[in-house]
């Protein structure tokens, strides 16, 4: 039997593995007795025991939340412990017992009452229903006495799957025990998300419908880094679901054998996954995307707000670099307040700098404001500019135009600021081509491999069907990636590599044999590269990559590297 | 009968946090205190002591709310409710 992997949206860079237990706290109630058959009293005595129940849980899990994630994320606690008493809820719960329904019924059709209502109206307030269900089905917990999985004493190597997880849900689950979770609903900035993140549990969330034909008691990989749940996974799979969590982790730069100083660095999506690519030895940030500040919200951050964010990232590297990317967003993002066009091709349209140069030129400024504020604001750490989906010389030149603006601005305001680093992401073929033309213009270079690899082969990520075209080992792409090294060598331009390539130490010999002098890739697998370079001879990377890149197919790269 | 109109600041608007601070702080006096926007006819307001129902008002930062408050403190419950959403929410 081959595996299969369903795609979701990737919470946690991290990878587990274990066995699925299905949690379904809102699962279907029994028939209720015939109304006559009701004691009316008794069933609000039950309810009303719940209710205290469900009030001291509440405060001990806001205690233990208050502990271990924060006061923030504690909060909703307290807004849990309101909607729990509101006398509007006692009141239809009262209403419906009399009317001869069981107090489990009572409380379902009440709560349900209010979440459709809820889940009807716009933003924030959709969120509340969220709120009500995880009151609704404590409720219903204790009243059905337990009958359902108890997510604080699951075995040892459990992977959590369920419709959703209420935050009081994600909050009981211990690190060390679960493996991972996978939801069929839920986006990136979710509860659940975040505390997945604080908590380092591998998570992968809006999975989809196909979740649930995934029964209890299968094996599965949560590759929270891939946003990918693995079902029946290889032995190789499971392997590297395993390796990336037990690799040791190692401070401070590595060399190669040979003295080779290679840079490995981290990718991050939100300010909370700074602490653990610290933790795992990251040596900086090779790819901060800065998209997490502006999806799912109504509005665009301010100048304050982001800077806020890149300050903290500047500060948690404080002898790295962090090279943050600036706003990457097309028509395949929901970025409400952007009225971003439906395309008919958004990866071929205007995204990345080609909207920062034209209908977000406001927000590139605001970012670049921010970014260099922050990085005139700490004397430790050093900040690097990336833009995104560079295709030519014009661009970079339009962007280093609204750079020394800002720079000259900022000045006049009294701020100390400096022009960073400042580079440019080779994702397109145009910008492997010519690289050369663009070396004046920038620091550095860094490798987007995900999107060079799907704009090189014209094969499309997330299409299974084409994922062999697409593989990285393809030599079409390895000669776009030689062609932008090729270009920088014997000048101040570095060249390194942000996507998962990176994160791959099968690959890492070749990387360094192409010339790549940073790479960067999701926390997890910092510690496993690191082990490889260190193993690395640059004389003999270089005759492998030559080797590499004479070859006429993939599976002639895939049996050099093996 | 005692009542105010005051403008929400917390840029949230009355959800989450600043409404749950809203309910408890109302459910600390005697007094009967009701809520909805500005201009809501005495039939439309709400009860601040329900989260559900002050929550369910929507109410956005930057909009302006009505509130009553009837019995003994009164003007207490109005004065600290006034408070409370004058402020911004990271000084909650």
């Amino acid at each position: 039997m081959s595996e299969r992997r369903l795609a979701g949206i990737d919470v946690t860079p991290l990878a587990g593995v274990g066995t699925v237990v299905w949690y379904r706290p809102d699962a279907d109630l029994p028939e209720p007795p015939a109304p006559e058959d009701v004691d009316g009293e008794a069933e609000f005595a039950a309810f009303e025991a719940a209710r205290d129940e469900a009030e001291a849980e509440l405060d001990e899990e806001r205690e233990r939340t208050a502990e271990r994630v924060g006061e923030d994320e504690a909060a909703v606690f307290d807004a849990h412990a309101q909607f729990l008493t509101d006398p509007q809820i006692a009141d239809g719960v009262a209403e419906r017992i009399d009317g001869g329904l069981p107090a489990t019924h009572a409380v379902r059709e009440t709560f349900d009452e209010f979440v459709e209502q809820f889940a009807g109206m716009e933003g924030k307030m959709a969120e509340r229903a969220d709120d009500l269900r995880d009151v609704r089905d404590r409720l219903l917990r204790i009243l059905t006495d337990g009958e359902r999985v108890d997510l604080s004493a699951l075995p040892e190597g459990s992977v959590v799957f369920a419709e959703r997880l209420t935050p009081s849900d994600t909050a009981q689950l211990d690190p060390e025990r679960v493996a991972g979770f996978a939801t069929v609903t839920g986006g990136r900035t979710s509860h659940a998300a975040i505390f997945a993140r604080s908590l380092a549990i591998p998570a992968v969330v809006g999975v989809g419908e196909a979740l649930n034909d995934v029964a209890d008691g299968e094996t599965v990989v949560v590759d929270g880094d891939a946003g990918e749940v693995v079902v029946d996974p290889d032995e190789d799979t499971v392997a590297a679901a395993s390796e990336d969590a037990t690799a040791p982790v190692r401070e401070g730069a590595v060399e190669t054998v040979d003295g080779t100083e290679i840079e490995v660095a981290a990718n991050v999506g939100t300010p909370a996954e700074l602490g653990p690519a610290a933790e795992r030895g990251a040596d900086g940030v090779g790819l901060f995307r800065t998209e997490f500040l502006f999806l799912d919200r109504d509005d665009a951050p301010d100048e304050d707000e982001q800077y806020a964010a890149y300050r903290e990232a500047i500060e948690t590297f404080p002898d790295g670099r962090v090279v943050v990317r600036t706003l990457d967003v097309g028509g395949d993002k929901p970025v409400p307040y952007l009225d971003l066009p439906a395309e008919e091709n958004p990866f071929l349209g205007e995204r990345g700098i080609r909207r920062s140069l034209g209908p977000d030129a406001d927000l590139f400024e605001t970012q670049l404001r921010a970014l260099l504020r922050a990085d005139a604001d700490t004397d430790v750490g050093s900040l690097a500019v990336m833009l995104p989906l560079v295709a030519t010389v014009e661009e970079i030149e339009a962007a280093e135009t609204v750079l020394e603006g800002v720079v000259d601005d900022l000045r006049d305001e009294g701020v100390d600021a400096e022009r960073p680093e400042f580079g440019v992401m080779i994702e397109t073929p145009a910008a492997a081509f010519m690289a050369d033309a663009f070396v004046p213009h920038v620091d550095f270079f860094s490798i987007g491999t995900n999107d060079l690899a799907q704009y090189v082969m014209a094969a499309e990520r997330g299409n299974d069907a084409v994922a062999d075209l697409g593989d990285f080992r393809q030599p079409a792409v390895l000669r776009a990636i030689d062609a932008a090294a090729r270009a920088a060598e014997g000048t101040d331009v570095w060249v390194g590599m942000c996507g998962e390539m990176a994160g791959d130490p099968e690959l890492t010999e070749l990387l360094v044999g192409l010339g790549l002098t940073e790479l960067s890739m999701s926390a997890v697998t910092v510690p496993a590269v690191k082990a490889r370079v260190a193993e690395i001879d640059t004389e003999a990377a270089t005759a492998l990559a030559e080797r590499a890149l004479a070859a006429a197919s993939k599976d002639e790269v895939t049996d050099l590297l093996t | 009968m005692p009542e105010r109109v005051v403008e929400v600041v917390p840029e949230e608007g009355l959800h989450a946090r600043p409404a749950s601070l809203f309910v408890e702080t109302a459910n600390e006096y005697d007094a009967e205190v009701s809520v909805g926007p500005e201009g809501a006819a005495d039939d439309d307001l709400v009860s601040a002591s329900s989260m559900l129902a002050v929550t369910g008002l929507g109410v956005a930062g930057g909009e302006k709310l009505r509130i009553v408050a009837e019995g003994g403190d009164a003007e207490a419950a109005l004065d600290a409710l006034e408070a409370l959403l004058s402020t911004p929410e990271d000084e909650l």
